[in-house]
């Protein structure tokens, strides 16, 4: 017996590592899964994963800041398969390491729109299905960057820290509905991503090692677990809730 | 297949209604649990319930400010189920409503020694053995009046604020050796001791307001999910972290 079976959950970035981890997770726990992403190939790969596996999944190419594209993965995904319970939004750009005022308007319009205009969106056109199915749970990523500051990502970290608020509007404004709003505050997780602006995974454990108690990076899985406790009915009076998942990055 | 199955857990004031329904869920996801409580008749029920339902307790009448009494518990734990890995640290006392200068300093005095120097004894003498075990996890019962202030409760949210911190010192302390610690803040929960100070529980939700947005109390087991989620491999990248189980209140 699955902690999610007979829920539908919506995973955005599901194409990417921490996403993808979730989708996959939720599949296993008996969630039908819609996956989305902007990249149809990593998007279709996941899907056919958590399928692979004996699960129930759908791969929808979109992007988090087209409303109407949004508003037809959402729909296709309650015609597909009959409702929707659970939303993970984890869309984020990648934004270059710039301070701010050599950062382009551009740029920070792009990450805002991306990170929170994209969440505000994707929640926006799942709470009608919510309201239907008389619960539902988001989760949205924020990080411990929307915590305490990183060098040189003025509109990361500013983006990142409007997510813990907007899910704690979302929870205050929807509870009566049971529709509860988490955020997921990751610390340094150990993705491909990482290796952009990185040589390698011991330079940037050395590089946060201070802060980094237990001197590892998390794994995507590790996220995706925290996610299925709050999509879960585990956690149905959890709502609001900065859930840090940073090895204490964040205490320290 | 239990989610701690293998593990060992060290539970105060298991007599109590939330220790109670942790201990209990940990029992029937396969831990061998020790109930610990000053009240010998409560805890006694608590390990013969787990007991019946085929899991493995014992009951220790134990006061947690008293350092041999647990010193001993502990070491009872450990020889009759081989090690301790996990601990759900809920023994508190609370005032009886008072602003700061009209309350007596024993009655201060009481309340700082049960809900934080109680900790601080189990904790000194559970993190050897977690040591031994080679990893743990202390899951410390803080409350939303650790992160926000409650009317004429000054000692009560001093420990409480006090349980949070204590929590993140251990997590950094002890992430090398594998051992993880984290506070549950939880909102207004449904149990007799609210019955103490209020004459029904309809008169806490009224109380509480516009601040309960689910207009309803929490269960004793929805602490005890979230207690789950912390002592199991799930979270094993969680540590320092404020788990609020208050649907909202907090976020308001």
């Amino acid at each position: 017996m699955g902690r999610l079976e007979e829920k539908v959950a919506f995973v955005t970035a599901a194409g990417g590592a921490i996403a993808g981890a979730t989708a996959r997770q939720f599949g296993e726990e008996g969630a039908a899964v819609a996956c989305v992403d902007i990249v149809e190939e990593n998007v279709k790969e996941t899907a056919a994963d958590i399928e692979a596996a004996g699960g129930k999944a759908i791969a929808i190419t979109c992007d988090v800041t087209d409303e109407a594209a949004v508003k037809d993965a959402i729909d296709k995904t309650a015609s597909t398969f009959g409702k929707l319970d659970i939303v993970f939004n984890a869309a984020a750009f990648p934004d270059p390491l710039l301070p701010l005022h050599e950062l382009d308007l551009d740029i920070w319009r792009k990450t805002f729109d991306v990170n929170i205009t994209g969440m505000f969106i994707v929640t926006k056109h799942a709470i009608p299905h919510m309201l239907e199915a008389g619960s539902g749970s988001f989760i949205n990523i924020s990080s411990i960057y929307g915590a305490r500051s990183a060098r040189k990502r003025p509109a990361y970290c500013s983006s990142k820290g409007a997510v813990r608020m907007l899910s704690k509007s979302i929870a205050v404004d929807y509870a009566e509905h049971n529709i509860r709003a988490n955020s997921i505050l990751p610390g340094p997780i150990e993705t491909p991503r990482l290796l952009v602006a990185n040589k390698n995974m011991d330079d940037v454990i050395e590089r946060h090692r201070p802060h980094l108690p237990a001197a590892r990076l998390g794994q995507p899985e590790e996220i995706a677990q925290t996610a299925v406790f709050l999509a879960s009915d585990e956690s149905s009076f959890m709502s609001g809730n900065d859930c840090f998942v940073d090895g204490a990055y964040n205490a320290l | 297949m239990g989610r701690l199955d293998g593990k060992v857990a060290f539970v105060t004031a298991a007599g109590g209604a939330i220790a109670g329904a942790t201990a209990r869920l940990f029992g029937a996801e396969g831990a061998a649990v020790c109930c610990v409580d000053i009240v010998e008749d409560n805890v006694g029920q608590t390990a013969s319930d787990i007991n019946e339902a085929g899991g493995k307790a014992i009951a220790i009448p134990c006061d947690v400010t008293d350092d041999d009494a647990i010193k001993a518990a502990v070491d009872k734990t450990v020889s009759e189920f081989g090690k301790l890995d996990v601990c759900f640290n809920a023994a508190a006392y609370s005032e009886k409503r008072h602003r700061l200068a009209e309350m007596p300093l024993d009655m201060w005095k009481s309340v700082i020694d049960v809900n934080l120097t109680g900790m601080f004894i189990v904790a000194r003498h559970v993190i050897p053995e977690m040591q031994k075990a080679g990893g743990g996890s202390i899951i410390n019962v803080s409350s939303i009046y650790g992160v926000v202030g409650a009317k004429e409760r000054p000692a009560y949210c001093a420990a409480k604020g006090g349980v949070r911190m204590l929590s993140k010192s251990i997590a950094v302390d002890y992430a090398e050796d594998k051992i993880r610690a984290n506070s549950i803040m939880p909102g207004p929960i449904e149990t007799p001791r609210l019955l103490v100070r209020n004459p029904s529980i309809e008169a806490v939700i009224e109380r509480h307001g516009t601040r309960l947005h689910q207009k309803r109390l929490g269960k004793p087991e929805e602490i005890a999910q979230t207690a789950l989620f912390l002592a199991s491999d799930e979270s094993s990248f969680t540590s320092g972290a404020d788990m609020v189980v208050d649907a909202a209140y907090t976020a308001f």
